[in-house]
């Protein structure tokens, strides 16, 4: 039972990685974009990025499973070849992905916009360009939100369930994750092991809230502005 | 530049630009030849929107914009060089100091443009933070600094870029007065050392008259008045139509001097900027000046903190009594009541303003040409460091 606990965990953290590691940059990106450029359907692009917040999940499985369907627009027939991302392992990655990406556009627009856009104006003022500015100005100061949001999008790949189960299936020790093991163990009425797996979901929880939060808090507080006022 | 231009070792900056704003349009057109050149007027005067098309992050503005022989704008052409390639050190109000940085990294963070002009970065960077007296802050965080070591280092850091041109944006506005005027001292040094042109956005007189060689005067997005600053504050304030916008803050002459000794609690102080006594050297008592015998100094004088009298008093407490001749009478204000007189207290002084009441003006019969003499408590008079003392 151990072994079976340890693997399942093993292939949740695999999982949520690899989706967090993909969504990360173009999030970021996205989240820039949409932090300081005006454009023209940067309503649309915001609300169509938002809406796996609000879907339910199963909603959006079953999107992804039409879309990637052999007849579908991004399936074997139209391509004309398969991009083998359904019931599989690669199937709990792009599903876990697909709900995190929002997650990790909002904390990192929300974060640039905490960033005054005259600070990046000096930079230019100062001999650097726009592409410098970016990289050794901006990512800088955003570093702790953006990892916050980071975080926060992988605990949101790590319980993903219901566009999992739709695309990937609950396969044991294929595409079985943390969340679709917990399900299974209380359908079967093998409470001991839903409750093993429950306090593990628990305690990954707990780290990621808690390094996410610390992470989020501007600045330690000693370096606060009232410091200088006092002088 | 042509032999006819006028003898200055700066290069011109020539201002040519209209820009929609939400309340007017800015249209603005001139053209300095001269080290600073004040920006002067009431905040929502279009004063900041000005620097930062010079800049170059504020776009929309038509024209063009011309330092030296370089082209920074020309929408004719379809010009607009970056901010970043036009080489400016921009000192905004609130100092923008990076606050992933610490000092020395803020100091630092044109380096790389300073070193690709081929500017001395180590003497500028050595020379800088000796002036601003930054030296035992260059390990600290910013967020840590007070008000005015965020200014002086703000300035430092457009300094060390080795810039063509500096633009400062009220530098010193978010400060208390007392702290205004200690940091003024840093930017005259900062004039004298550094050979750079600069524009200075300022509402404050004392600090145009401190510093400026040039004085624009800009109202609702247009230039109101152009020249030497004493002259045109003078003209911005005797014109009823824009008296507000020096009103807020009353008439102050401001004079060079230089300070000659000290005494138990009065300071005494020789009106202009020459070492040696003049043959109609003035000599002033003011109340006591942390500073030593020999330094420049800034006496600021309200202009209605003078009084007027047509024959020498006698038994008075007053400390100042100086012969003088008034050479402009003028009356001002919406109603009339307030009458300015400019008078000459030497020849190789600028003259100084005088406000008095109607009442007095016809009452004394005075005209131009008449001999008077001013009377000026010590106390009614402050002085100001004129420029930071070298280090030795």
């Amino acid at each position: 039972m151990r072994q079976e606990i340890f693997s399942i965990l093993l292939l949740t953290l695999k999982t949520a990685s690899v989706a967090t590691v993909c969504v990360a940059v173009p999030a970021i990106l996205l989240g820039y974009a949409l932090a300081r450029h005006d454009f023209r359907g940067k309503e649309v692009v915001s609300a169509s990025v938002g809406l796996p917040l609000v879907l339910p999940p199963t909603a959006v499985g079953f999107l992804l499973l039409r879309l990637f369907a052999v007849d579908g627009p991004l399936g074997r027939q139209t391509l004309g070849f398969d991009l083998h991302v359904l019931l599989n392992w690669r199937a709990a990655v792009l599903a876990a992905a697909v709900m995190s990406f929002p997650l990790v556009v909002r904390t990192a627009r929300v974060t640039f916009e905490g960033i005054n856009p005259r600070l990046e104006m000096m930079a230019r003022t100062l001999g650097h360009s726009s592409f410098t500015t970016f990289f050794v100005y901006t990512l800088p100061l955003a570093k702790r939100g953006l990892l916050a949001g980071i975080i926060l999008g992988f605990t949101r790949a790590l319980g993903e369930f219901g566009a999992t189960v739709t695309i990937a299936g609950n396969i044991p020790g294929r595409t079985q994750t943390l969340a679709a093991a917990i399900f299974s163990a209380q359908q079967v009425g093998d409470e001991g092991q839903a409750y093993v797996l429950m306090l593990v979901a628990i305690v990954i929880g707990f780290i990621a809230i808690i390094s996410s939060e610390l992470l989020s808090r501007n600045r330690p507080l000693r370096s606060r502005s009232w410091h200088g006022l006092a002088r | 530049m042509t032999a006819s231009a006028p003898a200055s070792a700066f290069q011109p900056l020539a201002v040519r630009v209209q820009l929609t704003l939400d309340r007017f349009n800015l249209a603005i057109d001139v053209t300095t030849h001269q080290q600073v050149t004040g920006i002067f007027g009431v905040s929502g005067a279009g004063k900041t929107s000005l620097l930062e098309t010079i800049c170059g992050l504020r776009r929309g503005a038509q024209g063009t914009i011309c330092c030296g022989e370089e082209v920074w704008l020309d929408t004719a052409n379809r010009t607009c060089v970056k901010p970043e390639q036009r080489h400016i050190g921009y000192v905004p109000q609130d100092g923008l100091l990076f606050p992933h940085k610490n000092v020395r990294q803020n100091l630092l963070s044109g380096s790389k443009r300073a070193m690709q002009n081929g500017h001395p970065l180590q003497e500028t960077f050595e020379l800088a933070t000796e002036i601003l007296e930054l030296g035992s802050l260059l390990d600290r965080s910013v967020t840590t600094l007070s008000g005015g070591e965020r200014q002086r280092v703000a300035l430092g850091r457009a300094i060390c870029s080795g810039p063509r041109l500096l633009l400062l944006d009220e530098p010193f506005a978010s400060l208390d007065l007392a702290l205004r005027r200690r940091l003024l001292p840093f930017l005259r040094r900062i004039r004298s050392e550094f050979q750079i042109p600069m524009l200075f956005v300022s509402h404050d007189p004392l600090e145009v008259q401190a510093v400026c060689d040039d004085l624009i005067v800009l109202k609702d997005g247009r230039t109101i008045a152009h020249g030497e600053p004493r002259e045109v504050l003078r003209q911005v304030f005797t014109d009823p139509n824009i008296f507000s916008v020096a009103e807020q803050h009353g008439f102050e002459n401001i004079l060079p001097c230089r300070l000659i000794e000290n005494n138990a609690s009065t300071s005494r102080v020789r009106l202009g900027e020459q070492h040696q006594p003049h043959t109609e050297s003035v000599e002033l008592t003011a109340m006591k000046a942390d500073a030593r015998p020999g330094d420049l100094m800034l006496a600021s004088i309200a202009a209605n903190d003078i009084i007027i009298a047509t024959h020498k008093p006698e038994g008075l407490s007053a400390r100042n009594i100086i012969p003088a001749r008034i050479v402009q009478l003028c009356s001002v204000g919406p109603i009339g009541f307030v009458g300015l007189v400019t008078a000459e207290v030497a020849d190789n002084l600028p003259p100084l303003t005088i406000e008095i009441t109607e009442t007095s003006f016809i009452e004394l019969g005075l005209q131009v040409g008449r001999q008077i003499f001013l009377v000026i408590k010590a106390t009614s008079f402050r002085l100001y460091e004129g420029e930071r003392r070298k280090s030795v």
